[in-house]
This record gives C-alpha cells, sequence and structure tokens, in this order.
C-alpha cells in the first residue's frame, strides 16, 4: 500500500486494488446467483424458509461484496480502510443473524435490529465509496489546474531570440516616439555662390500619377462616393417636380371621378322619382 | 502640393507634381574636402560647383563631388551607410542635413504633406534604422513639413503594381541595401532589407580588378550590360559576376523570410527598382534566377520599373499626395459637417 498522502489521501496499492476487483466480480456473481434463485425457486410469502434463506444470503452477501470490492477498487483516506472493514462486518453480521433467527424467531422488534444492522453497514459503504469519489473529484481538479497553470512550452532558440527581438524593438520604438532633436550647430558655415542657385539636377517625367486614386480606392475600399451640392439640389428639383405633376394628375382625376358621383346620384334620385 | 522624398546611400532625389509632369530633384549623397584658399573658391565658384566653407575647410557638395574625387584622385566621403547615417563619418549629420534642405526645398505652405522612404531593419547586419528614420523626420519636420515614413520597398509597390491592386514584392536595389516588401492590397505583410547593393559589388570589383571604387561605380552607372560576354580585365566581367552572386543571395534571403510567414494565397507580381537595378540585362537574369528559385510564394510577372532610380521617389509622391487627400477629404467632411 502507498502512503504518500499529501492531501491525507492515500494511493491504494495495486495489491488491494486486485482484491478490491475480485471482491467485487464475486459480488456480482453472488448477487446473479441469488437472483437466478429468486426466479428458480419462485420466491414469495410461503416459499419454504431454506429457499429464502439462501436467496437472501446470495443476494445480500453479494451486495455487500460489490460495494466492498468498489471500496477497495477505490484511493482511501486513511480511515477508509476501517470504515470497509466494519461495514462489511455490520452487514454480514446482520445476514448471520437472520440465518440463525430466521424463521423461529423472527418477530419484531428482532426484524428491526437486523434490517438496522444491514442497512447500517451497506449506508456506510455506500457513503464511504461516495466520499471518496468526491474527494478524487476534488484532488483531480486541483491537478488539472496545476497541470494547465504550470504547463512548460518549450520554446527553440530562435523563437526567444525573435522574442527579445520584437521586445527590444518596441521598446526601441517607444523610446524614439518621445525622442526630440536639437538642431546641430553647424559652427561658422559659408555657402558658396551656387549653393542658392539651383536645388539640384532635375528630371521632369509626364505622369498623370493615376495611381494616386487607385491607392485611396484600396486603401479605403469602403468609402462613400460624394456628390456635390449641386447635383442633391437638382434631383430634389426634380422630385418636387414630379411630385407636383402627380398631384396636379390626381387633382384632375378626383375632378373627373367627383362629376361621375354626381351624376350617378342624380340618376338614382330621378329613377327614385319616377317610381 | 505634396512631396516625396527617397534619401538613399547614394542619392537623394525629391519628387512633386508640376502641372503635368512629376519633376525629379537629384543630388548624390557625398560631400568632398578640400584645402580653403581664395584660388579654390574663385574657381568653385566660376564652375558654379556646390560647396560650403567651415572651419578653415572646403566640402564640395553632391554630384561635383564625385567629378572633384575623380580628378584629384581621392575617394567621396559618404553621410550615409547601408541605407542609414554612417557611424564611421563624423561630418555626417549636418552633411546630409545640408543636402536634403537644398534638394527639398522651402515647403510651398506650412505642413505641406512630404513622404519619406526609409530602409526596412536588415536581416544580415547588427543595425537598426529607426534612430536614422526618426532622425531623418525630425529634420524634414524642423522645415515644416508634415512628415510621413514609408518603407523602400511599400515605395516601389506604390509606384510599380497599382495594375495589380498594389499587391506584390517590391524589390528597391539601392547602393547601400537591397529592401524588399510583400504587399497585399497596399498593406505591407513582410518587410526587410539585405545590408549588400550597389556598393557591395563595388567593393569586391575593386578588390577583384585593382580598380578604385568611384571608377567601378561610374562604369556600372555608364552604360555597363550585364552578360556573360566581356572584355580580358574590364570591370564588366567582375561586375556581372558579382551582380549574380548578389541576386543569388537577395533571392535566398527573400525564400528565407517568406519561409517565416504565410502569406495570402495569391500571384504576386514582382517589381524591380533602384539605381542598381539599371544596367541592362538585369531584370532578364533576375527573373531567371527567381523563377530557378523555386520561391515560397507564386510569381505572376516580374517587371523592372520604367524609371528604376526615381521609382522609390514616386511612390514616396503618390503616398504623400494620398494622405494630402485624404486630409483635404477630412476637412471638407468636417466643413460640411460643420
Amino acid at each position: 500500500m502507498d502512503n504518500t498522502s499529501s492531501s491525507g489521501i492515500l494511493q491504494r496499492g495495486a495489491f488491494i486494488y486486485y482484491v478490491g476487483s475480485v471482491i467485487f466480480a464475486a459480488g456480482i456473481a453472488l448477487l446473479a446467483v441469488g437472483t437466478a434463485f429468486v426466479m428458480i425457486f419462485r420466491i414469495h410469502h410461503g416459499s419454504e424458509p431454506e429457499k429464502i434463506i439462501l436467496c437472501l444470503i446470495f443476494t445480500g452477501v453479494g451486495t455487500t461484496l460489490i460495494l466492498t470490492g468498489i471500496n477497495l477498487m477505490m484511493r482511501q483516506t486513511q480511515y477508509g480502510y476501517y470504515i470497509i472493514g466494519a461495514s462489511a462486518f455490520i452487514s454480514v453480521l446482520a445476514l448471520l443473524i437472520f440465518t440463525s433467527n430466521y424463521p423461529h424467531n423472527w418477530h419484531y422488534p428482532l426484524i428491526s435490529y437486523i434490517l438496522a444492522l444491514y442497512v447500517i453497514g451497506f449506508l456506510m459503504l455506500l457513503g464511504n465509496a461516495f466520499a471518496n469519489v468526491i474527494l478524487w473529484m476534488i484532488e483531480g481538479k486541483t491537478e488539472a489546474v496545476v497541470g494547465r497553470e504550470g504547463e512548460i512550452k518549450l520554446y527553440t532558440d530562435e523563437e526567444i531570440e525573435r522574442d527579445i527581438e520584437e521586445a527590444t524593438r518596441k521598446s526601441i520604438e517607444l523610446s524614439a516616439s518621445e525622442l526630440k532633436f536639437k538642431e546641430p550647430s553647424a559652427g561658422e558655415v559659408r555657402f558658396g555662390k551656387a549653393f542658392r542657385e539651383s536645388r539640384g539636377d532635375t528630371t521632369r517625367v509626364k505622369d498623370d500619377m493615376g495611381e494616386e486614386r487607385s491607392l485611396r480606392k484600396t486603401l479605403k475600399p469602403g468609402e462613400k462616393v460624394k456628390s456635390g451640392v449641386a447635383e442633391v439640389d437638382k434631383i430634389s428639383v426634380l422630385l418636387g417636380e414630379a411630385m407636383k405633376k402627380r398631384a396636379i394628375e390626381k387633382g384632375r382625376f378626383g375632378k373627373i371621378k367627383e362629376e361621375i358621383e354626381e351624376s350617378f346620384k342624380k340618376l338614382i334620385y330621378l329613377v327614385r322619382l319616377k317610381r | 502640393m505634396a512631396k516625396g522624398l527617397d534619401i538613399g546611400t547614394m542619392n537623394i532625389i525629391c519628387s512633386e507634381r508640376e502641372e503635368e509632369d512629376v519633376v525629379f530633384t537629384q543630388q548624390r549623397n557625398a560631400f568632398m574636402e578640400l584645402e580653403s584658399s581664395d584660388l579654390t573658391k574663385t574657381m568653385l565658384d566660376s564652375a558654379k560647383v556646390l560647396y560650403i566653407e567651415k572651419d578653415a575647410r572646403i566640402y564640395v557638395l553632391g554630384e561635383d563631388a564625385f567629378k572633384f574625387a575623380t580628378i584629384f584622385g581621392k575617394g567621396t566621403r559618404r553621410p550615409m551607410r547601408y541605407g542609414i547615417i554612417s557611424p564611421k563619418e563624423k561630418d555626417a549629420i549636418p552633411m546630409i542635413k545640408l543636402i536634403v534642405e537644398r534638394v527639398l526645398g522651402e515647403p510651398a505652405h506650412r505642413n505641406e504633406v512630404l513622404c519619406i522612404s526609409s530602409p526596412a531593419d536588415t536581416i544580415d547586419l547588427d543595425m537598426n534604422a529607426l534612430y536614422h528614420k526618426k532622425m531623418m523626420e525630425s529634420l524634414a519636420r524642423r522645415m515644416a513639413y508634415e512628415t510621413h515614413v514609408i518603407d523602400e520597398g511599400l515605395g516601389v509597390i506604390y509606384s510599380e503594381l497599382s495594375d495589380y491592386n498594389f499587391t506584390g514584392l517590391g524589390i528597391s536595389m539601392g547602393a547601400g541595401l537591397t529592401n524588399v516588401t510583400l504587399a497585399y492590397l497596399a498593406t505591407p505583410v513582410m518587410s526587410f532589407s539585405i545590408g549588400r547593393g550597389g556598393d557591395w559589388i563595388d567593393e569586391q570589383v575593386s578588390i577583384t580588378t585593382g580598380l578604385p571604387k568611384d571608377h567601378v561605380c561610374a562604369t556600372k552607372e555608364k552604360g555597363f550590360k550585364l552578360g556573360l560576354e566581356v572584355e580580358y580585365g574590364s570591370a564588366d566581367g567582375a561586375l556581372s559576376i558579382y551582380y549574380d552572386a548578389l541576386m543569388t543571395y537577395i533571392i535566398k534571403n527573400l525564400n528565407r523570410k517568406l519561409a517565416e510567414i504565410t502569406p495570402p494565397k495569391v500571384e504576386f507580381p514582382v517589381a524591380l527598382a533602384g539605381g542598381s537595378a539599371r544596367p541592362d540585362g538585369f531584370l532578364k537574369m533576375f527573373e531567371r534566377k527567381l523563377r530557378e528559385a523555386k520561391l515560397q510564394i507564386d510569381i505572376s510577372s516580374i517587371k523592372l520599373a520604367k524609371e528604376p532610380l526615381y521609382s522609390v521617389a514616386r511612390g514616396c509622391l503618390i503616398a504623400a499626395r494620398t494622405h494630402e487627400g485624404e486630409e483635404k477629404g477630412e476637412g471638407e467632411t468636417e466643413e460640411s459637417a460643420g
């Protein structure tokens, strides 16, 4: 058994783990046999006591062994193994008392004591397993966090060099942005006659510099196209004229409509008068 | 108005729009020291040579420094090395300041938008371009420009790959460095530089042939053709060999860097630019080597910039004008909202 317990938890040894596995498997087998007996013997309240005892012994011991096996396969706290031992013992004791007293002395309050004893053992095993699972989860999470934080990434020399260069470059750029140069003292300088005459050799090239517009478009592809105020005014005037025309036409049609309606009304009135 | 400025190891080039044209103003990023005397000054003034006098010394600046270097058999001094201000040159900062101020000129108005090119961090040299970038930014701000900075490789993409929605690989082969940017829809996916460029070729050829570096550089810039048929003892053979070696080195490093990223699954066009990409036969040789290399990305086409030397400056101008347009747009929106 390993005794490394950084957080009070004992590492279970390989031996105990295998013992636990065997006990767990045995428990499953016993439970399966017990269940099979229940079905084969068709157990009911009137069944023969021997058959009932046999079935209960198999299922009861099987259940206890399953829980014991699970507990043994887990990492245990310092007192974990004592708890497992005591719980298993209590459960088996309850079953023994049951076998020795059933059916002749099978009456209350003995039934309650036996049942309580078994349930206590059962719950202790279950509770211990549950507590260990929780502890294991907490511990596992802590390890995961530590693992993530303490993860060591390996950098190549080239990457380190590039990072250092980048940091240095940024630092220099920052310093340079605040740099102010003083006018260098040129001393007494006398310029030659030609100095002020021309700026240098010149070359004149016919060039419409169309690239300038292309560059602006490329750099700002979503730029809005501006249209002049005159254009907006022109459009506004056209829209105004169109709306005016529509209103006039609407007015004309409205008049015709009114005249037709008036004629219809007169016609209806005349018909009524005739009647 | 907006300007673009390519601050290269060999040339400082300003680009700006004038009516229907783009004007590139260029000056060599070099100087040469001479003894000061009245005779020298008179001679320089009459020849309209660009110079300054400081502490009883004369400093000839720009292109003229190269010419005088050839005449006097001396080497020029360079304010920049490997794409950034040279830590070995004590006069680098005042000299580069003078050249930049001269090439850039006064802004048309306060806070005129200016976009400067900057090298990306190198992958084969222990150097950081940030300090250089900040210093150049500060220099332009002091001149009352509103300054933005882009990678050289991105400048090439802006200038050359508009037909591909600014998606592709921009390679700028300068004098000090070779800058590479992989962009997807105008957004850089990867940017890096390699500590080899035209200067490296000049050095190697100079060591091999015994010719002065400036002479090799002049040969390279004047009608040199990359090829395998060369004259005995000429610099051309050595130049071809070292161009080949540089291309192999760039492509190897490009493939190595591509392995570190996960680029979008599209075909990328390649645009080549920079002063060192000008020799005849460069595109053909680079294309062959690139196709042979089996890159980690699919290449659709390879093109050489129409004006390789001005490509980055042009890209900077496009970026500056885009910024300017955005600002105007924002201003208009605010006005209309108000």
